[in-house]
Protein backbone atom coordinates (compact mmCIF):
# COMPACT_ATOMS: atom_id res chain seq x y z
CA UNK A 1 0.00 0.00 0.00
CA UNK A 2 1.34 3.36 -0.92
CA UNK A 3 1.32 5.70 2.02
CA UNK A 4 2.66 9.16 2.06
CA UNK A 5 4.87 10.09 4.97
CA UNK A 6 3.13 12.60 7.19
CA UNK A 7 4.80 15.97 7.13
CA UNK A 8 7.35 16.58 9.84
CA UNK A 9 6.47 18.83 12.74
CA UNK A 10 7.82 22.22 11.83
CA UNK A 11 10.65 23.70 13.81
CA UNK A 12 10.34 27.32 14.80
CA UNK A 13 12.21 29.59 12.49
CA UNK A 14 14.50 31.58 14.71
CA UNK A 15 14.87 34.19 12.00
CA UNK A 16 11.16 34.83 11.93
CA UNK A 17 10.71 37.65 14.36
CA UNK A 18 7.47 38.83 12.80
CA UNK A 19 5.14 39.76 15.60
CA UNK A 20 1.56 38.61 15.35
CA UNK A 21 0.33 41.66 17.16
CA UNK A 22 2.46 44.80 17.32
CA UNK A 23 0.33 45.97 20.24
CA UNK A 24 1.12 42.79 22.15
CA UNK A 25 4.84 43.22 21.48
CA UNK A 26 4.69 46.77 22.83
CA UNK A 27 2.79 45.61 25.91
CA UNK A 28 5.38 42.91 26.57
CA UNK A 29 8.20 45.46 26.21
CA UNK A 30 6.63 47.80 28.73
CA UNK A 31 5.89 44.82 31.03
CA UNK A 32 2.23 45.77 31.07
CA UNK A 33 -0.38 44.21 33.31
CA UNK A 34 -3.94 43.95 32.08
CA UNK A 35 -6.30 42.28 29.66
CA UNK A 36 -5.94 42.24 25.87
CA UNK A 37 -9.27 41.59 24.16
CA UNK A 38 -8.98 40.46 20.56
CA UNK A 39 -11.63 39.28 18.13
CA UNK A 40 -11.12 35.55 18.77
CA UNK A 41 -9.91 35.50 22.34
CA UNK A 42 -8.51 37.24 25.39
CA UNK A 43 -4.97 37.29 26.78
CA UNK A 44 -4.26 38.13 30.42
CA UNK A 45 -0.88 39.76 30.92
CA UNK A 46 1.02 40.16 34.18
CA UNK A 47 4.23 42.18 33.97
CA UNK A 48 4.39 41.52 30.24
CA UNK A 49 3.95 37.74 30.44
CA UNK A 50 0.87 35.74 29.47
CA UNK A 51 -0.62 34.20 32.60
CA UNK A 52 -3.94 33.05 31.16
CA UNK A 53 -5.84 32.93 27.86
CA UNK A 54 -9.45 32.36 26.92
CA UNK A 55 -11.16 31.87 23.59
CA UNK A 56 -14.69 30.90 22.57
CA UNK A 57 -13.02 28.48 20.12
CA UNK A 58 -11.12 26.53 22.80
CA UNK A 59 -12.44 24.61 25.82
CA UNK A 60 -11.35 26.21 29.06
CA UNK A 61 -9.38 24.66 31.88
CA UNK A 62 -12.67 23.76 33.56
CA UNK A 63 -13.81 21.67 30.57
CA UNK A 64 -10.44 19.94 30.21
CA UNK A 65 -10.32 19.09 33.93
CA UNK A 66 -13.91 17.95 34.39
CA UNK A 67 -14.63 16.19 31.06
CA UNK A 68 -12.80 13.01 32.01
CA UNK A 69 -13.35 13.15 35.75
CA UNK A 70 -9.95 14.56 36.73
CA UNK A 71 -11.90 17.02 38.83
CA UNK A 72 -15.54 16.82 39.90
CA UNK A 73 -17.66 19.51 38.29
CA UNK A 74 -18.84 20.57 41.73
CA UNK A 75 -15.26 21.09 42.92
CA UNK A 76 -14.58 23.44 40.03
CA UNK A 77 -17.81 25.34 40.58
CA UNK A 78 -16.98 25.74 44.24
CA UNK A 79 -13.54 27.15 43.40
CA UNK A 80 -14.98 29.38 40.68
CA UNK A 81 -17.62 30.77 43.04
CA UNK A 82 -14.93 31.91 45.49
CA UNK A 83 -12.70 33.59 42.93
CA UNK A 84 -12.97 36.35 40.29
CA UNK A 85 -11.93 34.20 37.31
CA UNK A 86 -10.74 30.82 36.02
CA UNK A 87 -7.04 31.55 36.64
CA UNK A 88 -7.69 32.37 40.27
CA UNK A 89 -9.92 29.31 40.56
CA UNK A 90 -7.04 27.17 39.26
CA UNK A 91 -4.68 28.77 41.78
CA UNK A 92 -7.13 28.03 44.55
CA UNK A 93 -7.27 24.39 43.46
CA UNK A 94 -3.47 24.32 43.48
CA UNK A 95 -3.30 25.70 47.02
CA UNK A 96 -5.99 23.34 48.25
CA UNK A 97 -4.01 20.34 47.00
CA UNK A 98 -7.07 18.72 45.40
CA UNK A 99 -5.09 18.16 42.21
CA UNK A 100 -1.44 17.16 41.79
CA UNK A 101 0.75 20.17 41.00
CA UNK A 102 2.17 18.67 37.81
CA UNK A 103 -1.25 17.78 36.44
CA UNK A 104 -2.61 21.24 37.08
CA UNK A 105 0.48 22.98 35.64
CA UNK A 106 0.32 20.80 32.56
CA UNK A 107 -3.40 21.33 32.00
CA UNK A 108 -3.01 25.08 32.60
CA UNK A 109 -0.23 25.35 29.98
CA UNK A 110 -2.22 23.19 27.54
CA UNK A 111 -5.23 25.51 27.91
CA UNK A 112 -3.09 28.65 27.69
CA UNK A 113 -1.36 27.71 24.44
CA UNK A 114 -4.65 26.39 23.04
CA UNK A 115 -6.72 29.52 23.71
CA UNK A 116 -3.71 31.70 22.86
CA UNK A 117 -3.54 30.13 19.41
CA UNK A 118 -7.07 31.34 18.65
CA UNK A 119 -6.69 34.67 20.46
CA UNK A 120 -3.78 35.47 18.14
CA UNK A 121 -5.64 34.42 14.97
CA UNK A 122 -5.87 37.11 12.29
CA UNK A 123 -8.70 39.44 13.14
CA UNK A 124 -10.74 42.00 11.29
CA UNK A 125 -10.94 44.39 14.22
CA UNK A 126 -8.14 45.92 16.29
CA UNK A 127 -7.49 44.53 19.76
CA UNK A 128 -8.28 46.55 22.88
CA UNK A 129 -6.05 46.57 25.94
CA UNK A 130 -7.30 47.46 29.38
CA UNK A 131 -4.75 48.16 32.08
CA UNK A 132 -5.97 46.15 35.04
CA UNK A 133 -4.04 45.17 38.13
CA UNK A 134 -5.97 41.89 38.57
CA UNK A 135 -3.71 39.54 36.54
CA UNK A 136 -0.59 38.88 38.58
CA UNK A 137 2.24 36.42 38.40
CA UNK A 138 1.03 33.47 40.43
CA UNK A 139 2.12 29.96 41.29
CA UNK A 140 1.05 28.56 37.91
CA UNK A 141 3.54 28.89 35.04
CA UNK A 142 3.33 31.94 32.77
CA UNK A 143 4.60 32.22 29.21
CA UNK A 144 6.60 35.04 27.57
CA UNK A 145 4.62 36.81 24.84
CA UNK A 146 7.27 36.00 22.26
CA UNK A 147 7.09 32.28 23.12
CA UNK A 148 3.31 32.23 22.64
CA UNK A 149 3.62 34.10 19.33
CA UNK A 150 6.32 31.79 18.00
CA UNK A 151 4.40 28.69 19.05
CA UNK A 152 1.23 30.04 17.43
CA UNK A 153 3.07 30.63 14.15
CA UNK A 154 4.57 27.15 14.33
CA UNK A 155 1.13 25.63 14.93
CA UNK A 156 -0.31 27.49 11.94
CA UNK A 157 2.49 26.13 9.79
CA UNK A 158 1.86 22.57 11.03
CA UNK A 159 -1.84 22.78 10.09
CA UNK A 160 -0.96 24.24 6.71
CA UNK A 161 1.43 21.36 6.02
CA UNK A 162 -1.15 18.76 6.99
CA UNK A 163 -3.86 20.18 4.73
CA UNK A 164 -3.66 23.67 3.32
CA UNK A 165 -7.37 24.55 3.27
CA UNK A 166 -8.48 26.12 6.59
CA UNK A 167 -12.20 25.72 5.79
CA UNK A 168 -12.48 22.61 7.98
CA UNK A 169 -11.34 24.57 11.03
CA UNK A 170 -14.49 26.59 11.47
CA UNK A 171 -17.42 25.23 9.47
CA UNK A 172 -19.61 22.23 10.40
CA UNK A 173 -18.05 18.97 9.24
CA UNK A 174 -19.55 16.12 7.25
CA UNK A 175 -18.34 12.59 6.63
CA UNK A 176 -16.82 11.98 3.23
CA UNK A 177 -16.04 8.89 1.24
CA UNK A 178 -12.29 8.35 1.36
CA UNK A 179 -12.44 6.25 -1.79
CA UNK A 180 -13.56 9.24 -3.83
CA UNK A 181 -10.49 10.55 -5.49
CA UNK A 182 -7.50 11.06 -3.24
CA UNK A 183 -4.54 8.87 -2.42
CA UNK A 184 -5.08 5.72 -0.32
CA UNK A 185 -6.24 6.84 3.08
CA UNK A 186 -3.98 6.50 6.08
CA UNK A 187 -5.50 4.31 8.80
CA UNK A 188 -7.66 6.20 11.26
CA UNK A 189 -6.07 6.29 14.72
CA UNK A 190 -8.18 5.73 17.86
CA UNK A 191 -8.00 9.45 18.68
CA UNK A 192 -9.12 10.36 15.18
CA UNK A 193 -11.87 7.73 15.37
CA UNK A 194 -13.38 9.54 18.36
CA UNK A 195 -13.38 12.78 16.35
CA UNK A 196 -14.82 11.08 13.28
CA UNK A 197 -17.62 9.52 15.35
CA UNK A 198 -18.79 13.01 16.29
CA UNK A 199 -18.85 14.42 12.76
CA UNK A 200 -22.56 14.86 12.09
CA UNK A 201 -22.97 17.73 9.67
CA UNK A 202 -23.69 20.17 12.49
CA UNK A 203 -20.68 20.16 14.79
CA UNK A 204 -17.58 22.21 14.06
CA UNK A 205 -14.09 21.18 15.16
CA UNK A 206 -14.48 23.45 18.22
CA UNK A 207 -17.76 21.72 19.14
CA UNK A 208 -16.11 18.32 18.83
CA UNK A 209 -13.17 19.42 21.00
CA UNK A 210 -15.56 20.60 23.70
CA UNK A 211 -17.61 17.42 23.43
CA UNK A 212 -14.49 15.28 23.84
CA UNK A 213 -12.88 17.51 26.47
CA UNK A 214 -9.85 17.89 24.25
CA UNK A 215 -7.71 20.84 23.27
CA UNK A 216 -9.18 22.58 20.24
CA UNK A 217 -5.88 22.85 18.39
CA UNK A 218 -5.26 19.13 18.84
CA UNK A 219 -8.69 18.51 17.37
CA UNK A 220 -7.84 20.76 14.41
CA UNK A 221 -4.76 18.60 13.79
CA UNK A 222 -6.96 15.49 13.72
CA UNK A 223 -9.56 17.20 11.52
CA UNK A 224 -6.97 18.40 9.00
CA UNK A 225 -5.43 14.91 8.89
CA UNK A 226 -8.87 13.35 8.42
CA UNK A 227 -9.63 15.91 5.70
CA UNK A 228 -6.35 15.17 3.95
CA UNK A 229 -7.19 11.45 4.07
CA UNK A 230 -10.65 12.13 2.62
CA UNK A 231 -12.70 11.02 5.65
CA UNK A 232 -14.11 14.43 6.44
CA UNK A 233 -14.94 17.58 4.58
CA UNK A 234 -16.25 20.99 5.52
CA UNK A 235 -19.85 21.72 4.64
CA UNK A 236 -20.12 24.12 1.76
CA UNK A 237 -20.07 27.65 3.08
CA UNK A 238 -23.28 29.63 2.67
CA UNK A 239 -23.35 31.41 -0.68
CA UNK A 240 -22.18 34.97 -0.34
CA UNK A 241 -24.89 37.58 -0.21
CA UNK A 242 -25.43 39.11 -3.62
CA UNK A 243 -23.27 42.15 -4.04
CA UNK A 244 -25.47 45.22 -4.40
CA UNK A 245 -25.02 46.92 -7.70
CA UNK A 246 -22.96 50.06 -7.48
CA UNK A 247 -25.00 53.22 -7.59
CA UNK A 248 -25.39 54.65 -11.02
CA UNK A 249 -22.31 56.57 -12.00
CA UNK A 250 -23.13 60.18 -12.51
CA UNK A 251 -19.59 61.42 -12.78
CA UNK A 252 -18.41 61.41 -16.32
CA UNK A 253 -15.12 63.08 -15.61
CA UNK A 254 -13.55 61.58 -12.49
CA UNK A 255 -10.80 63.53 -10.87
CA UNK A 256 -7.87 61.33 -11.88
CA UNK A 257 -5.38 63.18 -9.70
CA UNK A 258 -7.59 62.76 -6.64
CA UNK A 259 -8.04 59.06 -7.32
CA UNK A 260 -4.28 58.61 -7.70
CA UNK A 261 -3.63 60.40 -4.42
CA UNK A 262 -6.26 58.23 -2.76
CA UNK A 263 -4.69 55.08 -4.18
CA UNK A 264 -1.22 56.11 -3.04
CA UNK A 265 -2.51 56.88 0.42
CA UNK A 266 -4.24 53.50 0.64
CA UNK A 267 -1.14 51.66 -0.52
CA UNK A 268 0.95 53.48 2.02
CA UNK A 269 -1.23 52.24 4.90
CA UNK B 1 3.97 17.35 45.07
CA UNK B 2 6.31 17.94 42.17
CA UNK B 3 5.56 20.39 39.39
CA UNK B 4 6.92 20.18 35.86
CA UNK B 5 10.26 21.84 36.69
CA UNK B 6 10.87 19.71 39.79
CA UNK B 7 10.12 16.58 37.78
CA UNK B 8 12.64 17.54 35.07
CA UNK B 9 15.28 18.47 37.64
CA UNK B 10 14.78 15.10 39.31
CA UNK B 11 15.31 13.38 35.96
CA UNK B 12 18.57 15.31 35.59
CA UNK B 13 19.87 13.71 38.79
CA UNK B 14 19.95 10.30 37.09
CA UNK B 15 23.48 9.14 36.26
CA UNK B 16 24.57 10.33 32.84
CA UNK B 17 21.60 12.69 32.30
CA UNK B 18 22.38 15.37 29.72
CA UNK B 19 18.99 16.95 29.21
CA UNK B 20 15.30 16.44 29.84
CA UNK B 21 12.06 17.89 28.51
CA UNK B 22 8.30 17.55 28.78
CA UNK B 23 6.93 17.57 25.22
CA UNK B 24 3.47 17.59 23.63
CA UNK B 25 3.56 15.09 20.78
CA UNK B 26 0.61 16.51 18.85
CA UNK B 27 2.03 20.00 18.47
CA UNK B 28 5.74 19.35 19.11
CA UNK B 29 5.84 22.00 21.84
CA UNK B 30 8.31 21.67 24.72
CA UNK B 31 6.33 22.58 27.85
CA UNK B 32 9.47 22.48 29.97
CA UNK B 33 13.18 21.86 29.40
CA UNK B 34 16.35 21.50 31.49
CA UNK B 35 19.99 20.80 30.68
CA UNK B 36 21.34 20.35 27.17
CA UNK B 37 19.73 19.26 23.93
CA UNK B 38 21.40 17.47 21.03
CA UNK B 39 22.50 20.22 18.66
CA UNK B 40 21.95 22.75 21.42
CA UNK B 41 18.34 23.45 20.52
CA UNK B 42 15.50 22.22 22.72
CA UNK B 43 12.83 23.34 20.25
CA UNK B 44 14.20 21.29 17.37
CA UNK B 45 14.75 18.33 19.67
CA UNK B 46 11.16 18.56 20.95
CA UNK B 47 9.70 18.69 17.43
CA UNK B 48 11.74 15.70 16.26
CA UNK B 49 11.12 13.63 19.39
CA UNK B 50 7.40 14.43 19.11
CA UNK B 51 7.36 13.04 15.59
CA UNK B 52 8.89 9.78 16.81
CA UNK B 53 6.52 9.57 19.79
CA UNK B 54 3.48 10.19 17.61
CA UNK B 55 4.44 7.42 15.22
CA UNK B 56 4.86 5.00 18.13
CA UNK B 57 1.62 6.08 19.81
CA UNK B 58 -0.54 5.98 16.70
CA UNK B 59 0.50 2.77 15.01
CA UNK B 60 -1.35 -0.27 16.24
CA UNK B 61 1.70 -2.47 15.85
CA UNK B 62 3.28 -1.03 18.98
CA UNK B 63 0.15 -0.78 21.11
CA UNK B 64 -0.58 -2.93 24.14
CA UNK B 65 -3.71 -5.03 23.82
CA UNK B 66 -6.05 -4.11 26.59
CA UNK B 67 -8.49 -1.27 26.87
CA UNK B 68 -7.22 -0.16 30.26
CA UNK B 69 -3.59 0.06 29.20
CA UNK B 70 -2.01 3.13 27.62
CA UNK B 71 -1.00 2.18 24.07
CA UNK B 72 2.73 2.69 24.57
CA UNK B 73 4.91 3.23 27.68
CA UNK B 74 8.37 4.04 26.36
CA UNK B 75 10.30 4.61 23.19
CA UNK B 76 14.01 3.90 23.51
CA UNK B 77 16.69 4.92 21.04
CA UNK B 78 20.32 4.07 21.48
CA UNK B 79 23.22 5.37 19.46
CA UNK B 80 27.00 5.23 19.70
CA UNK B 81 27.29 7.74 22.51
CA UNK B 82 23.89 8.21 24.08
CA UNK B 83 20.40 6.95 24.87
CA UNK B 84 17.11 8.69 24.32
CA UNK B 85 14.26 7.61 26.54
CA UNK B 86 10.74 8.84 25.82
CA UNK B 87 8.19 8.05 28.53
CA UNK B 88 4.52 8.69 27.81
CA UNK B 89 2.67 10.47 30.59
CA UNK B 90 -0.74 8.95 31.23
CA UNK B 91 -2.98 11.81 32.40
CA UNK B 92 -6.55 11.53 33.61
CA UNK B 93 -7.45 14.55 31.44
CA UNK B 94 -6.92 14.53 27.70
CA UNK B 95 -3.34 15.32 26.74
CA UNK B 96 -0.54 13.99 24.57
CA UNK B 97 2.71 14.47 26.45
CA UNK B 98 5.87 12.51 27.15
CA UNK B 99 9.04 12.97 29.15
CA UNK B 100 12.20 12.93 27.06
CA UNK B 101 15.45 12.05 28.81
CA UNK B 102 18.80 12.23 27.01
CA UNK B 103 21.47 10.11 28.67
CA UNK B 104 25.20 9.83 28.02
CA UNK B 105 26.09 6.25 27.21
CA UNK B 106 29.23 6.15 29.37
CA UNK B 107 27.51 6.94 32.66
CA UNK B 108 23.89 6.24 31.84
CA UNK B 109 22.08 3.17 33.13
CA UNK B 110 19.21 2.59 30.73
CA UNK B 111 17.36 0.05 32.89
CA UNK B 112 17.50 2.23 35.99
CA UNK B 113 16.55 5.35 34.04
CA UNK B 114 13.57 3.61 32.50
CA UNK B 115 12.19 2.59 35.88
CA UNK B 116 12.85 5.99 37.49
CA UNK B 117 11.40 7.97 34.57
CA UNK B 118 8.25 5.88 34.76
CA UNK B 119 7.92 6.69 38.45
CA UNK B 120 8.49 10.39 37.78
CA UNK B 121 5.88 10.43 35.02
CA UNK B 122 3.35 8.91 37.41
CA UNK B 123 4.19 11.29 40.27
CA UNK B 124 3.97 14.28 37.95
CA UNK B 125 0.29 13.75 37.28
CA UNK B 126 -0.82 11.65 40.24
CA UNK B 127 1.06 13.50 42.99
Amino acid sequence: MVRTTPPALPVRDRQATRALSPMLTRLAEERATGVLVREHGVLYLAEGRVVHAESPHAPGLDVLLTAHGTLAGAAWQQAAAQTPGPLHAAELLLRSGILPTGALELCHLDALYDAGYFALAPSSTPGRFRYDPAPRPGPLPSVPVVALERETLRRRLLLHRLWPDPAADSTPLIRADPAAGRAPAAPVTPRQRAVLDRVDGLRTAADIARNLGRQAYHTLVDVRRLTAAGHVSPTAPAPPAPVPLPPHQVTTDPDIALLKRLRDALEAL
Amino acid sequence: MPGIDECLLEAMRLPGARGAALVDWTSGLALGTVGDAPGGDHETTAAEAAELARMAAEHGTFAAHGDELPPVEDVIISNGDSYHLLRFVDTSFDSSVFLHLWLGREDGNLALARIRLGEMAARLVLG
